[in-house]
């Protein structure tokens, strides 16, 4: 597993997936995609760091996908309650960011307003902070002036 | 020695076909990304995002915040139908 490729030599015509169904019912996926994501980053982190580091120190042990299901699916669902409040409390403020994310190219620096918005409802109703781990002066994200504000 | 204005017509005709070609590329790539700017300095950890995204959500830069994927998702990979390299 140590390069990635997009999936490219695929078959055409009809196809008939011959692997039999597993014995357990599939597992729900998080349905969020990359913006939104990236939007929540620190409050996923600190949030769920006990599932996170859970699952990290289970890979550091054995690599293979089959090993740490159980924590993945620990992890998995944390993320997914952590939407379900996000969605309840701060929906609107989180719409703004990741929409503003999507229009730069999904960095940081260019988004500092909408953030700042959201970063306030997250703290006022889930009581959750972004901490940037290692920031020596004021971290980035509390800086009154930015050269790209 | 009054301005010579022939000068310019050659240089109108060069602005405007710079500015004409560049409003249409721009666009093009806008609507190809649904109304926002492209992505750009792509790693191997956005494409796979990109390609998640588009498998949640059928289109090519969509976003969506729901807190369980579709059912589709489970099985709408394309890594099923690769072909098998012995």
């Amino acid at each position: 597993m140590s390069t990635y490729r997009e999936a490219s030599h695929i078959t055409t015509g009809k196809f008939v997936d011959p692997t039999p169904a597993p014995a357990e019912a599939a597992h729900p996926e998080v349905g969020a995609t990359s913006a939104p994501l990236k939007s929540a980053a620190f409050f996923i982190g600190s949030y769920c760091k006990d599932y996170n580091e859970d699952f990290m120190l289970c890979k550091n042990e054995n690599n293979d996908p089959a090993h740490c299901l159980k924590e993945g699916r620990k992890v998995t669902r944390c993320a997914m309650d952590l939407i379900t409040k996000l969605r309840e409390n701060c929906e609107k403020e989180w719409e703004a960011h990741y929409k503003c994310l999507e229009k730069h190219n999904q960095e940081y620096y260019a988004c500092r307003k909408p953030e700042r918005t959201f970063n306030e409802c997250v703290f006022s109703k889930l009581k959750l902070e972004k901490v940037i781990p290692g920031a020596s002066n004021t971290p980035v994200h509390l800086r009154e002036s930015t050269i790209y504000n | 020695m009054p301005v010579p204005f022939e000068a310019l017509i050659p240089l109108g005709l060069i602005t405007g076909f710079f500015g004409v070609s560049g409003f249409f590329f721009q666009k093009l790539k806008t609507s190809i990304n649904e109304g926002q700017p492209p992505r750009y300095g792509l790693d191997r950890w956005d494409r796979v995002m990109l390609d998640r995204d588009y498998r949640l959500t059928g289109t090519q830069r969509g976003q969506a915040h729901q807190t369980t994927a579709p059912s589709a998702f489970s099985t709408n990979s394309a890594w099923n139908l690769e072909k098998e390299h012995l």
